[in-house]
């Protein structure tokens, strides 16, 4: 007598949105099952990967990436590079020299940069802001009247500054808008409620619903992904329909585990192996439980977490 | 469905005799309720109340138990073994989950000594202790490759066996998976090998050892028969073999049986905990393995046995295990004590905030990431967010000046600068007047203007 | 002549002037010509709007005007006016584009005419976040340059875009008024069909953010009467055809505020006169309802959280009120809009600087607020902030509320300058901010002269207090239509939702009814949520269909159905930050409860504690329910199991703690007095046993009461 397999079917789907434009494209979402369980329902469109690179450039990147990016002299020079990378879907263009408290970089040069970007690569392309919620909801609106027509996802309006960066994203210049709330999948919600109330079209939303590396606090990662989806799949909760976006490396490459050299813990070998699997571990727990695409640094890790989805599907 | 504790308690004697060990009948019967205690520690239970108990109380999910001293965890309970299984819920959010995942490293009889040796020196080195547990290589995979004769892999067996760690015996050959068990029963391994073709034979090796009966096959159904008939045979120790058929199956396999056992009409034969051999699933790529073990970390393998674990994939599993199993509703905490940061000493500026962990994740990372050298000092706010153990009275300026003196903070550190979180700026006139030699300062509100907020400090010769 | 003569005048003469003007054209360049603005791919975008049509040569603009022809009927109704206005707006963009023929270039500095798209875009977004909070159209001269200069000062100020047609350009340029898109003052041009150019910002508007489809002229006016905040200040002397535009402007949803006072017809809330230009602004802001956000409160002395914890000792006391000595009090109270002068704060009384260092004194301050969905429910909620609103101040101490207050003012917050009038600007500028979804207008009123501090307090104070707990105490679940959810805790326990009533609040016990609803008021997307009780379907133990299905949304499925009064059947969930648990205790056919604070055993053989671990998480236990303090006097406590007659035990300090409330419920309820005496507690007993002996010696109700289960 076989299993009396307990099929789960949906009557929700996942919206996709699709980044990018005409023959490079990559669509976000569009599941009906619980991440992976073409089991219960085929799937139609699988998670994805996108590479991340900084207007920095290789300033601030550890060693291994500065061999990655060998030879690289410019962000466009890496943009160039980091779109060949096997697995990736799409490139992410982060912005963190504009932070006031950093290097803070003009508006001007910022939006040169992800202009110059944008044009010398054919990709679906994200651009982050610099995560300082007042320079961000400045800079992303003239990031999204310079990039008018490509379509790029910028990342991310938050509770603070939904106002600016939705209404300039979403309806001056009809790209696509990033949400961010804090593990918290009311506060998920509420924002997504928001951004629709201020006119945004929610098919052009993405939602990161926050991030953590593994071993950090990441419960409440799981269990906002797990019931932003069981939610939004088997309550069809509108508001809670929208892909969702994580930011991984963001998370795990400044942790100890991932940074600390090998000559103050040489017991734990290499610093760029800690890195990769810190990397993978922490994707691969994002699309287990409901993350639609992973936005990753190293190569090897992407190839992983492609090969992974792909074995998976 | 289970029964309400007021259920039980109405077939309880209600006569409060604490033979139990619970002072009331209701005490224990929300107890039982709980599945924290069994309805056989009642000694008055009528036949027609335990009948119908067990049959509403009995776990949808075995807990399993593997190994014998001294692999517990507990360095001072040496008697425990691995429990596996006995999970309630398909989501961390619904309920604590139960039995963590362990994890295993591989032998093989296709393996030179030198190998052997190496891999297990290597697994012994990855014991380490992260917020109050002990990560290390629990078990060990002894695997049986075509042509080994049998005192040969009795022989890896018994090495491996000294490694101290338990052992999963992956052997579908009834002459080494005999010769095996002979050599290291005592150590209650799993003996991983009954499928269709051979799970007479090998059920009867396992009962006669007294050890765990690891069960595959190339399906979920063929799995599922299998167990149906090891369990007509009256064995109900067992372990699903996730098996190596593909990526595909093996994830598919776990949901299912995980999915079917936990059902509102369970399905108990479907409940059993589980192997997933990653090892066998993505051989000789570790970054593969990686991915592979976090997924079945994440979705329902009790065991995930890999080719070698290294310390690059043990940190982030292990650290991803622990926030999978702790309890939702319960904030994880940090012990309460002086964590110096960036090379801190005893004239380095002082910082205060609560010991829920998410919080002093989120700060001491910000402060390492300001470079400025300062001790982190963590009270017991009850494991809550710092304006929630704030409005619950656990963190206050009484709570940190009581903290201050019994953690003996006066002698230990000399600098008497304390930074505030901005968000309870509201007691700095209190630890004003309770800590009368200090300079208490409010910073900032939000943990990601520390950098900011130190840097500036340490510009104005502050810090 | 009425208000319809006038328009259709107007709209006559302007119809006149363009049928003209389009015929010269045409004679002139043919009918084939192309006309166009620059820079917009919304063709004629007033016209392209309102019909969806593109025009594209003088051939299709005066089939436009026949089309707008069409709409100046002249039946005698609000609607003709309107539609008229909205075909005189159409022809003076018809007139407007013919200037642009050949790629001409009409307007030159300062003047702007036409807007480009990429404008209305860079424009659009702060518009829409509210940066912007409402468009100015100024049209015609001004009394004197100085009056025009003033206005279009007053509205910069406020960041309110400001567009200026007529003579009113010439008159802020000899003052000197920095004028520009930069600035956002823009002067559009001298004709009165210049006016064109900034409706075209709104129907662009409307087109780009607005997702509006061309044609859908509905949809249209709606989106600029609700997402557009413009108005239009119009200056005496209007002729017809101003007239005749103010209408169409009126179509969109703009009123008109005029100095006209001949021949003008007063429409409320659209056409409205206001002799005084000096008050346009105030006037203005308050037809189109426009709130300005307060960005600095100005004072002498900083104002953050990081002041909120600070002592001021005795001998840095410069002055203080206290309200444990002297008359002192604090209040709001809610007006009507016609009664508040926003902004006003007035000081009745002798000021800090008259006052002896170190010395005593009475204080009252009267906050006065009216606003359109503003109830007197929310004064209390109000009133609670003042505390952390004073103490925010560097300098000020406050404890304390309603008559008991005590303010410290330090020695240096006085030599920095702060002073009486400076509490009004803090609470006015917090007040305006934190509550601006409910507070249109706000004033403030500080009395430090003690005779009327002391007669209003017995005049005015005490009684709004006593209304108030009398307000409290008749607010009961029959007595109002709706309840509200509160899932401010689901971060840790995801399937509880409290149903918070007014004989129930959240079981943390910070939650009341009242406060639930201006939370609903104040942030309509955040955790509290009306919840209607209409399909009773159990009476007994508070059951509602309605309510159920509210429970399951905000559970996300986890939790179906809840009983408001029972705790054995379906009883509500807790989170696991409730006060207080109850549960049966079945000896004595009772409940005991135990508080978070009771270290100690309860009766039942279980801790508060291992009671929580039971009850948390969102899951409904049978026999237990986690509540608050001040529930366990409510009539509603455990109702359908016999009420608080069912208490037999709980800790001494709570028992202590409730006792005055819950012996009167006893009393009301059943005629018992001094209920608590018959209650046990740990001195009483620990187990069930003693305390069954306990209660039998007392004759509790509880032991002679239907079984519980």
């Amino acid at each position: 007598m076989p299993l009396n397999k307990k099929l789960q079917k949906f009557s929700a789907t996942v919206r996709s949105v699709e980044l990018g434009t005409g023959d490079k494209t990559t669509t976000l979402g569009g599941s009906n099952t619980y991440p992976f369980y073409t089991f219960d329902n085929p799937t139609t469109n699988t998670a994805k990967i996108g590479i991340e690179i900084s207007d920095l450039g290789l300033a601030e990147e550890p060693d291994c990436m500065k061999e990655f990016y060998a030879g690289c002299e410019t962000v466009v020079d890496m943009a160039k590079k980091a779109v060949t990378v096997e697995g990736a879907d799409f490139l992410v263009l982060k912005l963190i020299g504009g932070d006031p408290n950093g290097e803070n970089k003009s508006i001007e040069e910022l939006v040169e940069t992800a202009k110059s970007v944008a044009d010398a690569v054919d990709f679906p392309l994200v651009v982050e802001g610099c995560k300082n919620v007042e320079k961000d909801s400045q800079l992303l609106p003239k990031v999204a009247e310079a990039l008018q027509g490509k379509n790029v996802l910028l990342m991310s309006a938050k509770e603070e500054n939904y106002k600016n960066i939705g209404a300039a994203a979403g309806l001056a210049y009809d790209q696509l808008l990033g949400a961010e709330s804090a593990v918290d999948i009311n506060l998920a919600k509420q924002l997504n409620v928001l951004i629709k109330q201020l006119g945004v079209d929610v098919g052009k939303v993405v939602m990161n619903v926050g991030s953590a590396a593994a071993g950090y606090g990441f419960d409440y990662c799981i269990s906002t992904l797990d019931r932003v989806k069981g939610a939004a799949l088997g309550q069809s909760d509108d508001s809670l329909l929208m892909p969702i976006i994580t930011p991984v490396a963001d998370e795990t490459w400044s942790v100890k585990e991932a940074s600390a050299s090998e000559e103050d813990v040489p017991e734990w070998g290499s610093v760029v192996e800690r890195a990769i699997d810190m990397e993978i571990t922490t994707a691969v727990a994002c699309l287990s439980c409901g993350s639609d695409a992973v936005i990753l640094k190293h190569p090897t890790s992407i190839a992983a977490v492609a090969s992974m989805i792909k074995a998976l599907v | 469905m289970a029964l309400t504790g007021i259920q039980i308690f109405k077939l309880t004697p209600k006569k409060n005799c604490k033979e139990c060990g619970s002072p009331t009948c209701m005490a224990f019967a929300m107890k039982v309720a709980q599945g924290a205690v069994g309805i056989d520690k009642c000694p008055y239970m009528s036949e027609d109340a335990i009948a119908q108990l067990s049959e509403a109380s009995a776990p949808p999910m075995k807990t399993i138990e593997i190994g014998k001293k001294p692999f517990a965890d507990n360095k001072n309970d040496t008697d425990a073994s691995f429990k596996l299984g006995g999970e309630t819920v398909l989501f961390r959010h619904e309920k604590t989950f139960v039995n963590k995942t362990r994890y295993a490293s591989t032998v093989s009889t296709a393996m030179d000594a030198a190998k052997v040796d190496q891999i297990l020196t290597d697994m012994a080195k990855i014991d380490y202790e992260r917020i109050g547990d002990r990560m290390y290589v629990e078990f060990i995979a002894v695997d049986h490759t075509d042509g080994a004769s049998a005192d040969a892999y009795a022989e890896l067996a018994k090495k491996a066996a000294a490694a101290n760690r338990a052992l999963i015996l992956n052997v579908k050959d009834e002459a080494a998976a005999a010769a095996a068990l002979e050599a290291v029963k005592d150590t209650k391994p799993v003996l991983n090998g009954a499928d269709a073709s051979n799970y007479e034979a090998m059920n009867k090796l396992a009962t006669g050892a007294d050890v765990v009966l690891g069960v595959t096959g190339s399906n979920v159904d063929e799995i599922y028969d299998t167990i149906a008939a090891i369990e007509k045979l009256g064995n109900k120790k067992l372990i699903v073999d996730l098996g190596s058929v593909s990526v595909k199956d093996a994830f598919a396999n776990a949901v299912l049986l995980r999915r079917a056992c936990l059902d509102k009409n369970p399905d108990r034969t479907a409940g059993y905990p589980t192997i997933a051999n990653v090892a066998k699933l993505a051989p000789g790529d570790a970054h593969m393995q990686t991915a592979l073990a976090t997924l079945f970390t994440m979705k329902y393998g009790s065991i995930v046995i890999v080719e070698e674990m290294t310390y690059a994939q043990a940190l982030p599993l292990y650290g991803l295990r622990q926030n999978l199993f702790t309890d939702p509703q319960k904030a994880p905490r940090i012990e309460p004590g002086i964590y110096p940061i960036n090379g801190a000493e005893e004239n380095s500026i002082c910082l205060t905030t609560v010991d829920f962990a998410l919080t002093y994740f989120l700060v001491s990372g910000e402060l390492e990431r300001s470079g400025v050298p300062c001790n982190l000092l963590i009270s017991d706010a009850g494991g809550l967010s710092v304006l929630t153990s704030w409005a619950a009275g656990k963190f206050s300026a009484g709570s940190i000046a009581k903290y201050i003196q019994e953690f003996d903070i006066e002698n230990k550190i000399k600098n008497r600068t304390l930074v505030l979180p901005g968000k309870v700026a509201v007691l700095k006139g209190d630890l004003e007047a309770k800590l009368p030699d200090w300079n208490i300062v409010v910073g900032p509100t939000e943990a990601v203007q520390l950098v900011k907020f130190l840097k500036d400090m340490q510009a104005n010769g502050q810090a | 002549m009425t208000l319809f003569d006038r328009v259709f005048n107007g709209s006559d003469a302007v119809y006149g002037l363009t049928e003209g003007a389009i015929n010269a054209a045409i004679e002139k360049h043919g009918a084939d010509k192309e006309v166009s603005f620059p820079n917009t791919a919304y063709s004629l975008p007033c016209y392209y709007g309102v019909t969806g049509t593109k025009v594209t040569n003088l051939g299709e603009l005066k089939d436009a005007l026949g089309v707008a022809k069409s709409l100046m009927t002249r039946e005698k109704r609000l609607n003709d006016a309107f539609m008229s206005g909205v075909a005189t707006a159409l022809c003076a963009e018809f007139i407007e584009v013919l200037k642009y023929i050949d790629g001409a270039e009409p307007y030159s500095e300062p003047c702007y005419g036409h807007l480009a798209d990429a404008v209305i875009r860079e424009l659009g977004v702060p518009l829409v976040t509210g940066d912007i909070p409402g468009v100015a159209v100024i049209l015609g001269k001004a009394p004197t340059a100085d009056d025009a200069a003033a206005l279009v000062k007053s509205y910069q100020a406020q960041g309110i875009l400001v567009t200026l047609v007529g003579d009113v350009i010439d008159q802020c340029a000899e003052k000197g008024v920095n004028m520009g898109a930069g600035v956002r003052v823009i002067p559009l041009g001298k004709d009165v069909t210049a006016v064109i150019h900034v409706v075209s910002v709104a129907i662009r508007a409307a087109l780009i953010f607005g997702n509006v489809a061309p044609g859908d002229a509905g949809a249209l006016m709606k989106y600029t009467f609700e997402r557009v905040p413009a108005f239009v200040n119009a200056f005496a002397p209007l002729d017809d055809v101003v007239v005749a535009c103010g209408a169409g402007a009126i179509a969109l949803g703009f009123p008109v505020i005029t100095n006209e006072t001949e021949n003008i017809f007063r429409v409320p809330k659209s056409l409205i006169v206001q002799e005084d230009v000096s008050k346009f602004n105030a006037t203005s802001l308050e037809a189109r309802d426009i709130k300005i956000k307060i960005t600095d409160i100005n004072i002498p002395v900083a104002f953050a959280s990081a002041f909120e914890g600070e002592i001021i000792r005795r001998k840095n006391m410069q002055v203080e009120f206290d309200g444990s000595r002297v008359d002192c009090f604090e209040l709001v109270q809610t007006k009507d809009a016609s009664e508040i002068e926003d902004h006003k704060i007035e000081v009745i009384g002798p000021d800090f600087d008259e006052f002896e260092f170190g010395s005593k004194h009475s204080i009252a301050y009267i906050v006065e607020v009216a606003g359109k969905s503003m109830q007197s429910d929310f004064e209390s909620v109000f009133e609670r902030k003042f505390h952390s609103y004073i103490n925010c101040i560097e300098g000020v101490m406050h404890t304390g509320q309603r008559d008991m207050i005590r303010v410290r003012i330090s020695d240096t917050a006085f030599q920095a300058g702060f002073r009486a009038k400076h509490i009004g600007e803090v609470l006015y500028a917090k007040i305006k901010n934190d509550f601006d979804a409910v507070v249109d207008k706000c004033q403030v009123k500080i009395y430090t002269d003690a005779e009327k501090v002391t007669e209003l307090r017995h005049s005015l104070a005490i009684p709004a207090f006593n209304k108030r707990d009398d307000r409290l105490k008749s607010l009961t679940d029959e007595s109002v239509d709706v309840y509200y959810s509160c899932i401010l805790c689901q971060a840790f326990s995801p399937s509880h939702v409290c149903v918070v009533t007014p004989e129930r609040l959240g079981l943390c016990g910070a939650v009341s009814w009242l406060d639930a609803k201006a939370t609903n008021e104040l942030e309509p997307t955040g955790p509290c949520q009306v919840i209607t009780k209409e399909r009773v379907i159990d009476e007994r133990i508070g059951e509602y269909e309605d309510v159920n299905e509210a429970v399951k949304k905000f559970s996300n499925g986890a939790l179906e159905d809840v009983s408001l009064y029972s705790i054995m059947e379906k009883p509500m969930t807790s989170c696991g930050c409730f006060e207080c648990i109850c549960g049966i205790e079945p000896f004595s056919n009772g409940v005991i409860i135990a508080n978070r604070e009771y270290a100690g055993m309860t009766p039942l053989g279980m801790t508060f504690p291992e009671l929580a671990s039971m009850t948390g998480g969102g899951v409904q236990t049978p026999g237990f329910m986690g509540h608050g303090k001040h529930f366990i006097a409510s009539k509603k406590f455990m109702k359908a199991e016999g009420g608080i007659e069912r208490i037999v035990w709980m800790p001494k300090d709570l028992k202590e703690q409730v006792a005055e409330r819950l012996n009167a419920t006893a009393k009301e309820l059943y005629g018992i007095d001094n209920f608590t005496d018959m209650v046990g507690d740990e001195t009483i007993a620990e187990d069930p046993e003693t305390l069954l002996e306990f209660l039998t010696e007392k004759g509790h109700p509880a032991l002679g009461m239907e079984p519980m289960m």
